[in-house]
């Protein structure tokens, strides 16, 4: 174990990959000298020099596109949208492309590519540079989507992602990246679809992701000071979602709370408590609460993107209702 | 083509305008009172300046992620939109857009986008309304050389050439897309070169050299005022600071950054003016002294502005 | 060893006429194209070696490059040892260094423009200047391989023709008495103080000009002359004239798609070595199509015709 910061774990990620085959490489804005607009890929040009870490002119369809072309003839592509807010641009190769080719072509396509991409608000950043738009992709049979929270799951998240014979999109959260834990030295993979327990406890399940995760420790903790115990249940990867982690701690809690830093409107804590309604409804002895965002853009204004950000408080204050 | 004092003059103000604005946007964000991007358009000033110069209010631009100068020289309010930067209730957009997205709609400012590329569908739409409607305005669209590698360059410019809309579609060639040199980014030099691709005319011009620009812009808003159709003209320039404040720049070679800075648009023209006698020094520094108090004052009406209300969240999302 | 020197200017062909007077965008690719045909050519006629200008764009690399499908060339390419500015001055200082390293000819792309800046630098090295700009007098309309093939046997002495390589005019101007420029074709006098967007397309605020030639069949401002009294760039003699009410009016060819009628005040045949005095400052002087120079009020400016132009091929005779 040593001590990482959640994109320095990416990053270990990409690199003990990219040593290993070298059909891995890494295209996308700034990637290159610039080493990411978050830093995330610094280092990595002078590492593995201009051919495998490429920087590409700002045209995100062609650069989702060409990783779909360059995957399904042989390679395994990573490539960066800036952010997560871009994903407009590039929306057709992801969708109607990378998501379909292997189905439509009866299994005789593999798309071994990773599109990494930046989500969050908490920056000043407004409403095109902060969106949490997972639910957008789950939303889309043929992609997987990953959202680490720590540093160590964002370095075992990378190396499966990379692994996987999918189109995998991974999700940094920019408030994340600076954030310091343990991480294991060497190669590390966090198999895709394994939920993991970030807090065990009795009284009520917290399912929450990516910066959420935190949020939700924090309320655990706050709550645990007031006697009761909650679970923290981090899916780590949205699609597939580990359903039975949930419905496990279910068996104990039976209450659930799900909070996400997304709108609340079509996001993915909707599909979850679905889900939970149909397969553990009598596991419930309480009904769901969602704690998110409200349907609205993101503000500019710091003061009022703090009170559109789910917190610790709000997480708190959605727990103690059910008791 | 003869300029009068008046308009030189013009010129000369709004480029000292944006450039006060965007050092003092400097000044508070480094310490902090404002919250996150800004885009500088130091060095770039000449552009805004001399393309605006040919519009009315009843013209539209659109603008980019470095878009106070865009702002500035449409006719934008210097208090409000320095309220937005600081995110406040009487800011252009009531805080909740920030420097990226400031707009007002009545001065045809179709706001600066966060979307590198957006603002040229959107050009189009609007020289597309421009021509519907017949007025005899015109849409002006502001992008840089890394926008015009994404695909709405190429669809916008397009349908404008086929539909022969009054859009004028000016590129702000300071050579960089963040890090990435243009070099690396086209193989091409000179952007006007794709205007051939869609049968419109395209040209390049000196950038840092406001009266060409004017001129140049005159003659392409002409042409679609007639009802000619759009037009490409490149503008060469050079961003003096890093991307976004915060950016070091160590991408750019020292040297080409040096003869750059000496190329400053404003020192250019200040150095025309007294050259040639159209203003005195005393007269110059009357208007920097004016130009800085002008800044001064929408600082401290920013700062004496209250924060939005929380119930300003949800307003806004729909009309109606 | 026999060497002839390349100038391509990556900026011709991209000014302001494209908007004002549907100028043909040339872009700097199909500069590239000629090169490799000129290329050819030399290589046919056993040219050892070229010696080109090096360009922001790399016109002359990039030629090389799209050749490796053909045999290697036999010829050795080298840039001349040039720190580039991106300016006009890198076409003149590229045509002294040539001419210093006596290359037996050297081949031009660009306007007119382009040909007064290498003509103020290379001595009496035979030109052979192919038009890729809009307002051409001086460059000729021809094939990039005939050229190569031409420009080649002159260098290499294999061709006698007693016309293949003839004397041209040119114009020099003396600012209070120092010469500080000159022109192949025109000095025109323009009411105006700055230099904005370079080009002239427009008649107003036309003063004074001085021609070395000028035909009806000439595009630009030579054509103004042209209407007027031809003369042809073999005459020992040049032309005058002061624009005006009171006196002829001639509609002429001004810019391409520019046919406009121009007011004659008075013009008068001049002869060789006769100076013309300049009499109204401040004002602008263009230099062969372009806005150039900035005179003060109490500037004296007189301007010299003479035969000390730069030696020019002609391709037919030189091919005989
Ligand atoms: C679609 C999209 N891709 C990427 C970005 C991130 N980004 C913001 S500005 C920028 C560079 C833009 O370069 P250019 O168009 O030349 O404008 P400049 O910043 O030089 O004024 C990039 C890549 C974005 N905002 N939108
Ligand atoms: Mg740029």
């Amino acid at each position: 174990m040593t001590q990482m910061s959640y994109v320095e774990g990416l990053r270990d990620g990409i690199r003990i990959e990219m040593k290993k085959d070298s059909n891995i490489y890494m295209a996308g804005e700034d990637v290159g000298i610039f080493g990411g607009c978050f830093g995330q890929t610094a280092g990595l040009f002078q590492e593995f020099g201009g051919e495998r870490i490429i920087d590409t002119p700002i045209s995100e369809t062609v650069i989702v596109g060409h990783a779909v072309g360059a995957a399904a003839a042989g390679l395994r592509p990573i490539v960066e949208i800036m952010f997560i807010d871009f994903i407009g641009v590039c929306m057709d190769e992801i969708l109607n492309q990378a998501a379909k080719m292997r189905y439509m072509f009866g299994g005789k396509a593999k798309l071994p590519m990773v599109i990494r991409t930046t989500c969050g608000a908490g920056v000043g950043a407004a409403a095109q540079h902060s969106q949490s738009l997972e639910a957008f992709l789950t939303h889309i049979p043929g992609i997987k989507v990953v959202m680490p929270a720590t540093p160590a799951d964002a370095k075992g998240l990378m190396a499966a992602a990379i692994r996987d014979d999918n189109p995998v999109v991974y999700i940094e959260h920019k408030g994340l990246l600076g954030f310091k834990g343990e991480v294991p030295e060497g190669e590390y993979v966090v198999p895709l679809g394994k939920a993991d327990i970030k807090r065990e406890g009795t009284d009520v399940t917290i399912v929450a992701w990516s910066a959420m995760v935190h949020q939700a420790l924090a309320a655990a903790e706050a709550l645990a000071q007031e006697g009761i115990s909650a679970e923290v249940i981090d899916p780590r990867t949205l699609a597939p979602f580990d359903k039975d982690s949930v419905l496990q701690s279910l068996e104990k809690t039976g209450k659930l709370v799900i909070v996400h830093e997304a709108v609340k409107t079509g996001g993915l804590g909707g599909e979850i408590a679905a889900l939970v309604a149909d397969e553990g409804f009598d596991l419930l002895d309480a009904p769901i609460k969602r704690v998110t965002a409200p349907d609205c853009p993101v503000p500019f204004s710091s003061y009022l993107e703090a009170h559109y950000l789910p917190s610790q408080d709000k997480i708190v204050k959605a727990v103690k209702e059910m008791f | 083509m003869e300029i009068t004092k008046e308009k030189l003059l013009s010129f000369y103000e709004t480029m000292l305008t944006i450039r006060y604005f965007e050092e003092k946007a400097v000044e508070l964000f480094a310490a902090g009172q404002i919250p996150g991007f800004v885009h500088l358009y130091i060095g770039e000033e000449a552009v805004a300046t001399g393309a605006c110069a040919n519009l009315t209010d009843k013209d539209y631009i659109t603008s980019t992620h470095r878009g106070h100068g865009h702002l500035i020289a449409k006719g934008g309010k210097l208090d409000l939109m320095m309220a937005e930067l600081f995110g406040k209730a009487s800011g252009y957009c009531k805080g909740k857009g920030g420097s990226m997205h400031i707009a007002d709609v009545n001065l045809g400012i179709l706001g600066a986008n966060g979307i590198v590329g957006a603002g040229q569908p959107i050009a189009t739409g609007a020289a597309f309304a421009c021509k519907y409607k017949k007025t005899d305005a015109v849409s002006v669209c502001f992008f840089g050389d890394g926008a015009s590698n994404r695909g709405t360059f190429h669809e916008s410019l397009n349908m404008a050439s086929i539909f022969k809309l009054p859009a004028v579609y000016i590129c702000e060639n300071n050579m960089y897309g963040i890090s990435n040199n243009q070099k690396n980014h086209m193989n091409i030099n000179d952007i006007s070169d794709r205007a051939a691709a869609y049968g419109m005319p395209g040209m390049t011009i000196d950038g840092n050299d406001v009266i060409a620009v004017y001129e140049a812009v005159k003659e392409a808003v002409k042409r679609a005022r007639k009802g000619d159709g759009p037009s490409l003209i490149e503008c060469k320039t050079w961003r003096h600071r890093g991307h976004f404040e915060g950016d070091p720049g160590v991408y750019k070679d020292p040297k080409e950054q040096e003869t750059w800075v000496k190329k400053d648009p404003i020192i250019k023209l200040e150095e025309k003016l007294l050259e040639h006698k159209v203003v005195t020094k005393e007269e110059i520094a009357h208007l920097q002294e004016e130009a800085h108090g002008k800044i001064e004052a929408a600082v401290e009406f920013a700062k004496n502005s209250k924060d939005p209300s929380l119930d300003e969240l949800l307003t806004d999302v729909y009309a109606g | 060893m026999v060497t002839v020197g390349i100038i391509a200017n990556p900026a011709s062909g991209k000014d302001i006429r494209r908007l004002v007077s549907y100028g043909t965008v040339f872009d700097n690719q199909e500069k590239v194209n000629i090169v490799r045909r000129i290329l050819l050519g030399l290589a046919a006629v056993h040219v050892k070696r070229v010696v080109y200008m090096p360009d922001y764009y790399g016109i002359v690399p990039r030629a090389l490059d799209g050749l490796k499908s053909q045999d290697k060339l036999p010829l050795e390419v080298v840039p001349v040892d040039l720190e580039l500015t991106g300016t006009q001055e890198d076409s003149f200082k590229a045509a002294q260094i040539m001419a210093e390293c006596k290359v037996g000819s050297l081949i031009t792309l660009g306007g007119d423009g382009t040909n007064r800046l290498v003509a103020k630098g290379c001595g009496n090295v035979p030109l052979l200047p192919v038009s890729t700009g809009t307002n051409n007098v001086f460059p000729v309309m021809v094939e990039g391989t005939i050229a190569g093939l031409a420009a080649g046997k002159v260098a290499g002495g294999s061709s006698n023709h007693p016309q293949a390589v003839r004397p041209s005019k040119k114009l020099i101007i003396y600012l209070n008495g120092i010469p500080v420029d000159i022109a192949l074709i025109d000095a025109v006098v323009i009411k105006d103080v700055f230099i904005g967007a370079r080009a002239i397309w427009e008649v107003q605020g036309l003063l004074q000009g001085v021609f070395t030639r000028g035909e009806p069949h000439n595009i630009g401002m030579a054509s103004i002359a042209g209407n007027l009294l031809a003369i042809g760039s073999k005459d020992k003699a040049g032309l005058a004239l002061e624009f005006g009410e009171g006196g002829s009016s001639v509609t002429a060819p001004i810019a391409p798609g520019m046919i406009v009628p121009v007011k004659v005040k008075t013009y008068e045949k001049i002869k060789l070595q006769q100076t013309v005095k300049l009499h109204h400052t401040p004002c602008i002087i263009a230099l062969d199509g372009e806005r150039e120079l900035a005179i003060k009020e109490d500037d004296e400016v007189q301007i010299e015709l003479t035969f000390a132009g730069p030696s020019v091929i002609d391709y037919k005779a030189a091919l005989q």
